[in-house]
């Protein structure tokens, strides 16, 4: 499996009240293309700052992370914007779409920035909510939709635009035991199908359990990488 | 740009909308009326004739002059004809009902207003009696007065001693080409006041209010201004003579700080309403910093973000701004039919209006730059993180 991200040395303090908070500590880290990763650890253990660095949200203050190839540290901020609309696709806690367009619009947003036709773009939206399931509430506004149909909303927008990398900022979070599920197996589908790189950041042990691979940080610092399929692998050959 | 966004963002909260563009409509109205009303004072100043000339007292404009005057200053070098201006600031029925009255020689005013046409009757109509008169359209509009009307004005100047009423007859209407001369004027005979006045059958000030003077046309006016002035230098009672624009602008400047105080109030207005656009485009900026997050997120760039928001701003003025351009050239005629006899020139120009929409769009402009700038210096993750 080819590498898809790459975290060198990355380290990321944040100063309050004249505090000084070191929330990654020299983190290195090396993720493969085409896997769903998990990744978990207490609060302020440094995930979401992990993810914003992967993104292309946030500069670490030391070390570099690259992504596909491109080293995020010698971007500007005009060129992470770029970059980040062709390689990545966010999916938040809070759905995160914009309340005065329409599951259509919200999906179509993304594609603003790529050189495609009116039609074209409506045509990959529309797909991509075909993708989740949601064919039947394109003309939906959010607030006419379930917190579910929302995340699938956001999860096609994520997709929409065909990035190398999907990150997910606790897509459960927000949603019940059965409607997570649902999401959940519908990333791990998406994971399948689509073989795009996922990282999902997550506190509930059931959520990564749909991952490939576990990412456990603690204080900043990479823990343990646990892999859910060679454990299941594991499971399935002691059982026979 | 997302025009679709900019467009339900700026449909999002229509009250909202609908008020901050009304008070740009209020204020974009105001100006246009109120810069109408101090440029109709210049207009009279600047449209009047260089041929005619206007001695009042040096005292006052107030006090009246000997009528024997007009012998001898008909007689300065360059000076044509005198006519005979009287106030005369009768009452018709209410003192609401003002316009303005004036005693002249019927025929020399004729000659001397070349710009005044009658439209119906002649100056031998309004000459066959000495209690005919001549009334401007607008004021015939107004009252709804008719060729052979009488006319009823209740003397305040000059009551008559009776105490019964001055009786007018109307025998012609005349309308003007040009706004120095207003078309709600009542003018009659000079004389009919004359006659009372010697005749004790009225009360007032003897004499004549100014004479207007009508130069030849070689004469040089500042030559006859002095020709005139120094004639009276010695008394017994000393003239001042004024070119017509000079003349006309004392009435402006009678105002004291009134264009003044219209440019201020203008002024006000228009301050008030930034502060109230700049507080509602500040709201939607605070509003939508999860939504700026958003847009950042996908990969939007700051510029797109903060055009967005001025974009915005700019419409939301623009088209409160267009309303109320459309309103003021709407309110164009009505308005100057109340105030044209104060100020003929009121005229809402197209420079005007263009005026007023500039101004609400730089308006918008500057309101929308600051919430635009807080978005465009807004990191992404900060603006995700914040819950407003």
């Amino acid at each position: 499996m080819v590498t898809a991200i790459e975290v060198h040395k990355a380290t990321k303090t944040y100063h309050r009240g004249g505090e000084t908070l070191v929330v990654l500590d020299a983190l290195d880290l090396s993720m493969d293309g085409g896997a769903f990763y998990a990744l978990m650890g207490p609060s302020g253990s440094g995930k979401t700052t992990l993810l914003n660095l992967i993104g292309g949200l946030d500069h670490a203050d030391a070390g570099n992370v690259v992504v596909g190839g491109t080293d995020l540290s010698t971007l500007d901020g005009g060129q992470l914007a770029q970059w980040r609309a062709a390689n990545v696709g966010f999916v938040f806690q809070g759905f995160n779409l914009l309340p005065v367009l329409t599951a259509r619009e919200n999906v179509e947003l993304p594609l603003l920035l790529a050189p495609l036709s009116k039609q074209k773009r409506r045509a990959q939206a529309e797909h991509a909510l075909e993708l989740v399931g949601l064919q039947d509430r394109m003309d939906h506004k959010p607030r006419e939709l379930s917190g579910g149909q929302e995340q699938r909303v956001a999860i096609a927008r994520a997709f929409a635009t065909d990035p190398q990398v999907i990150l997910a900022d606790e897509p459960t979070g927000d949603l019940d035991r059965a409607t997570a599920t649902q999401v959940l197996e519908l990333l791990q589908r998406l994971n399948r199908e689509l073989h795009k790189t996922i990282l999902m950041v997550t506190h509930d042990g059931e959520a990564a359990m749909f991952a490939d691979k576990v990412i456990h940080l603690d204080k900043g610092k990479l823990g343990r990488i646990d892999d859910n399929r060679k454990a299941a692998a594991a499971g399935h050959t002691s059982r026979n | 740009m997302p025009f679709k966004l900019l467009l339900r963002n700026l449909l999002a909260h229509p009250v909202r909308s609908v008020l901050t563009a009304g008070s740009v409509t209020v204020a974009v109205f105001l100006l246009c009326v109120l810069d109408a009303a101090n440029r109709g004072l210049d207009t009279a100043v600047a449209t009047a004739s260089s041929s005619r000339l206007w001695v009042q007292s040096a005292v006052s404009l107030f006090v009246s002059l000997p009528a024997s005057y007009e012998s001898k200053i008909t007689t300065v070098p360059g000076v044509d004809w005198l006519v005979r201006f009287q106030w005369f600031g009768g009452i018709y029925q209410d003192p609401s009902n003002f316009f303005a009255q004036f005693g002249v020689d019927a025929e020399k005013w004729v000659k001397s207003y070349p710009e005044v046409e009658f439209t119906q009757g002649t100056l031998a109509d309004w000459q066959r009696a000495r209690t005919n008169c001549i009334i401007g359209e607008d004021l015939a509009a107004r009252f709804g007065w008719k060729i052979g009307d009488h006319v009823p004005l209740i003397g305040t100047i000059f009551p008559r001693t009776d105490g019964a009423t001055w009786d007018f007859t109307i025998a012609a209407k005349y309308r003007s080409k040009s706004v120095n001369v207003d078309q709600s004027t009542m003018f009659f005979h000079f004389d009919y006041l004359r006659e009372g006045l010697e005749q004790h059958a009225v009360q007032g000030p003897q004499g004549v209010g100014v004479f207007l003077t009508q130069l030849r046309g070689d004469a040089a006016p500042d030559a006859v201004i002095a020709g005139i002035e120094q004639t009276y230098e010695n008394g017994p009672q000393r003239v001042r003579a004024t070119k017509e624009a000079e003349f006309q602008r004392q009435f402006v400047t009678m105002l004291g700080s009134v264009p003044t105080l219209i440019a201020s109030i203008g002024g006000g207005v228009l301050f008030a309403i930034f502060f109230a656009v700049l507080n509602t485009m500040l709201m939607a900026g605070r509003e939508r910093t999860r939504d700026i997050g958003i847009l950042k997120a996908l990969g939007f760039r700051n510029s797109t973000i903060s055009a967005l928001l001025l974009v915005e701003s700019l419409l939301l003025c623009l088209s409160g701004g267009l309303v109320g351009a459309g309103l003021a050239k709407m309110a164009e005629r009505p308005l100057w039919s109340i105030v044209n006899s104060m100020i003929p020139g009121f005229s809402i120009y197209d420079s005007i209006l263009l005026q007023g929409i500039l101004l609400a769009a730089t308006l918008g402009v500057l309101a929308g730059a600051l919430p635009s700038l807080r978005a465009s210096r807004l990191a992404p993750v900060t603006a995700l993180r914040l819950d407003v």
